[in-house]
């Protein structure tokens, strides 16, 4: 029986090697062979190589140092933070929200072995994270101190207590997520502010960890004894993978019985969670009075709805929204800096300051790019707008409103900010606020245009017109080419003309193509709208 | 009320529907019977222009279809048959966005929606998200959606399915009272004695073409329309 569940969830797991969403059909064998490729390439290859990397450059040190324990504590940290990262946004959904709950439980299968078929899953994600790090780490060590029958039982021991330790974090991670589910009324932001916190957390100790590792390696010897002092139970840690078989073992009970309590606090709410009704949040219907709208409002609404009701939708084509205002506030902190560093590294090409803070702010309102998947994201309910009396041209200008709103609004405050700290003329203050507003507009229309000739209707999870779609790609990098174009031109003739006529021309330019591309909308994406099926 | 003259639909070299005419006048239920993959459906969104059609005309209330997608859809109302209603909204606040792009009067739609919405039974779930509802609740809320801007045509695919035997009941009476208003209701169904037992007026479709039409005594005889309906789909 358990045999039967795991290969259904590696074959749910591996689903996308195998099948193309897009297409809506299997892939062929050179395809399948060509994705594991690509995925053996990224996990070994490129992951396994960083991490070998970086073993070779502490391992050498810290064994002649005598401090081997303080190598395996490192790599042992940094496994464990990467295997819960790469598997905990699976947790949740994988544990719980699996879509064949109820035919499974409908079954004569135990609960228990539908619990052990989705742990071994989770396990093997985080697992899969991990071993890139403590593979190349232990097979590195063992190079440099010499491998012994002790050293490698304990390594592998070391392997075994890192990856269930992800499995217990990562569930405890899921649970409390589900359990905070349950009794949210707003799911989506929720899922948006834990997985930009998450993000932002990765980041910072990405950016940082390199920096506080050579902190770390070049004052091993007071951090080790700081360690020791201090937080003894990280040294016995260390020494696992040292050799040491007494705190393996004290290890590895330690893991088990967590585990074990683990297994209990699933297995009590596991079923209550998993057959919880996902957004059933009963809410008492109480009349209330209500203003008429009209048509194109009532879209707009609609449209407003949509992108805010999926946490999806959100972190990949609205991140605009809120990058837009920190740029601005950090031009407020740091943009006379900028200007001076730009001022004296592009000193034969005068006012690149502006056209640069243009550039960036353009880059910025490239990522919101929710126009492009709209059409799309009508799916199955296509019907109600192409049966109601709506003009198709009012619903493809709501889908562009939303992006023109979401992206001008901030756009203006960030713009704004960089003229308040640019040392330029009146004109050219003037410019930097508009330019980029006559981006936002091109590119709200630019892409419900792509959208409406790219549509991806027959989808059945969002995900594929949200990410994958070649409206949402050529939205993009489309975008960003035109930023780079740009400021590449300025770079290369433009700064002749000065910043102020560069930026009035750009602006008209942009205006121009917004207003041909939104007469093509009306006319050309009407049609092509009101027709699909 | 509706006039569908050498309706012939394509997908590919395969046609859906082939010079298919059909009259419905007010007053009239007509019910629309054929197998599975027999071109109902796509007749059906054809005559509310969500299809685009290759030959033929389609008028509703003299207006066509064609020509003026906008007026006719003004004067009709469109059920699916699968549901697939805004999940992201509550039961309400689709009911209120239908009801805007029907520009239906604030206090008028109030009305509407607190007598529907209590007929079905529906009134204590309506401030719930669609993704919670049911498939049942899901039809009967596009019930009330469609009979909330009075249309004089009510198009229906399928309207009975997942419809619990209350609200079936319920939909048959409205759709009969509709009818004496003067309104006009086209329908497609699979359940032979719904239709016999509703419709005044039937028509059989196979493979695209109109097989039989008629007032029900005229297409039924001294048979049942089940033995009317193998018999036609056995030659």
């Amino acid at each position: 029986m358990l045999k039967v569940l795991l290969k259904k969830q590696f074959t749910e797991v591996f689903k996308s090697y195998f099948y193309d969403a897009k297409k809506n059909k299997m892939r062929s064998k050179g395809a399948i062979i060509g994705w594991f490729f690509f995925f053996a390439v990224i996990m070994v290859g490129m992951l396994g190589g960083i991490f070998t990397s970086l073993s070779m450059s502490m391992c050498g040190g810290l064994t002649q140092a005598g401090m081997d324990w303080l190598y395996f504590l490192l790599q042992g940290g940094i496994a464990l933070f990467l295997g819960v990262f790469g598997s905990v946004f699976n947790t949740y959904s994988g544990l719980y929200l699996s879509k064949d709950n109820d035919l499974l439980l409908s079954m004569p299968i135990p609960v228990r072995l539908i619990m052990i078929a989705r742990l071994l899953n989770v396990y093997l994600m985080g697992a899969m994270y991990s071993a890139v790090v403590l593979i190349p780490a232990l097979i590195v060590y063992w190079g440099t101190a010499g491998a012994t029958v002790r050293n490698v039982l304990c390594g592998l021991l070391l392997l075994l207590i890192v990856t269930v330790g992800v499995l217990i974090l990562s569930c405890l991670l899921g649970w409390v997520v589900a359990k905070i589910s349950l009794k949210l009324k707003n799911k989506s932001y929720f899922t948006v502010i834990l997985s930009l916190a998450f993000f932002g957390g990765y980041y910072f100790v990405y950016f940082k960890a390199n920096e506080l590792i050579q902190h770390l390696l070049q004052n091993a010897e007071m951090y080790g004894e700081k360690i020791k002092g201090t937080a003894y139970a990280l040294y016995l840690f260390g020494r696992i993978g040292e050799g040491s078989l007494p705190c393996a073992a004290l290890f590895f009970a330690v893991t088990a019985i967590l585990f074990v309590l683990t297994w209990l606090v699933l297995s009590r709410s596991f079923l209550r969670i998993a057959t919880a009704s996902v957004g059933a949040g009963k809410k008492r219907y109480a009349e209330k009075r209500v203003r008429a709208k009209s048509p194109y409002r009532a879209l707009l609404g609609k449209e407003f709805k949509r992108l805010t009701s999926s946490a999806n939708y959100m972190l990949n084509c609205g991140l605009g929204v809120l990058l837009i205002p920190a740029s601005g506030v950090l031009l407020l902190a740091k943009g006379r800096l900028f200007c001076d560093v730009i001022g004296q590294a592009l000193d034969g090409r005068p006012d690149c300051a502006p056209v640069l803070i243009c550039a960036a702010l353009c880059m910025l309102s490239s990522m919101n790019d929710m126009a492009a998947p709209s059409v799309s994201l009508e799916g199955r309910n296509l019907w109600i707008v192409q049966s109601l009396p709506v003009d198709p041209k009012t619903a493809l200008r709501a889908k562009a409103s939303v992006q023109l709103i979401l992206t001008c609004l901030p756009m203006l405050f960030a713009a704004v900010c960089g003229a308040v700290i640019l040392p330029a003329s009146a004109a050219v203050k003037a410019l930097v606020c508009v330019m980029p507003l006559t981006f936002a507009a091109f590119f709200a229309v630019f892409g419900t245009v792509i959208g409406v000739r790219m549509p991806l209707l027959n989808w059945t999870n969002e995900i594929v017109p949200i990410k994958q779609s070649g409206a949402v790609m050529l939205a993009m990098f489309g975008g960003w080419a035109f930023c780079v174009v740009f400021a590449g031109l300025y770079l290369l003739v433009g700064y002749r003309f000065g910043a102020a006529a560069y930026l009035l021309v750009w602006s008209v330019l942009y205006l121009a193509a917004g207003g041909i591309l939104l007469r093509r909308l009306d006319r050309e994406g009407s049609r092509t709208f009101a027709q699909l099926s | 009320m509706l006039n569908i003259e050498h309706l012939t639909k394509r997908y590919g070299d395969k046609k859906a529907v082939d010079d298919l005419s059909l009259h419905i006048r007010p007053g009239e239920i007509f019910g629309f019977i054929g197998h599975n993959g027999a071109g109902k459906t796509t007749t059906l969104k054809s005559a509310v222009g969500i299809l685009q059609f290759d030959e033929g005309s389609i008028s509703v209330c003299g207006v066509s279809v064609k020509d003026d997608p906008l007026t006719c859809k003004r004067s009709l109302a469109y059920i699916p048959d699968n549901p697939d209603l805004y999940d992201f909204m509550s039961g309400i606040k689709y009911l209120h966005f239908v009801a805007d792009v029907f520009g239906i009067r604030a206090s008028e739609r109030a009305e509407k929606i607190r007598k529907y919405a209590d007929l079905f039974e529906m009134t204590g779930s309506l401030g719930d998200p669609i993704s919670a509802y049911s498939h049942g609740m899901k039809q009967k809320l596009s019930v009330i959606a469609a009979w909330l801007h009075d249309p004089k045509l009510i198009v229906m695919d399928e309207p009975f399915v997942g419809l619990d035997p209350k609200a079936s009941h319920l939909l048959k009476e409205m759709m009969r009272e509709h009818c004496d208003k003067g309104g006009a209701i086209f329908f497609s169904t699979h359940v032979l004695e719904v239709a016999e037992k509703l419709c005044d007026k039937v028509a059989i479709i196979k493979q695209g073409k109109l097989v039989k039409v008629g007032t029900m005594e005229e297409v039924r005889g001294d048979d049942s329309l089940e033995e009317v309906f193998l018999e036609l789909e056995a030659k």
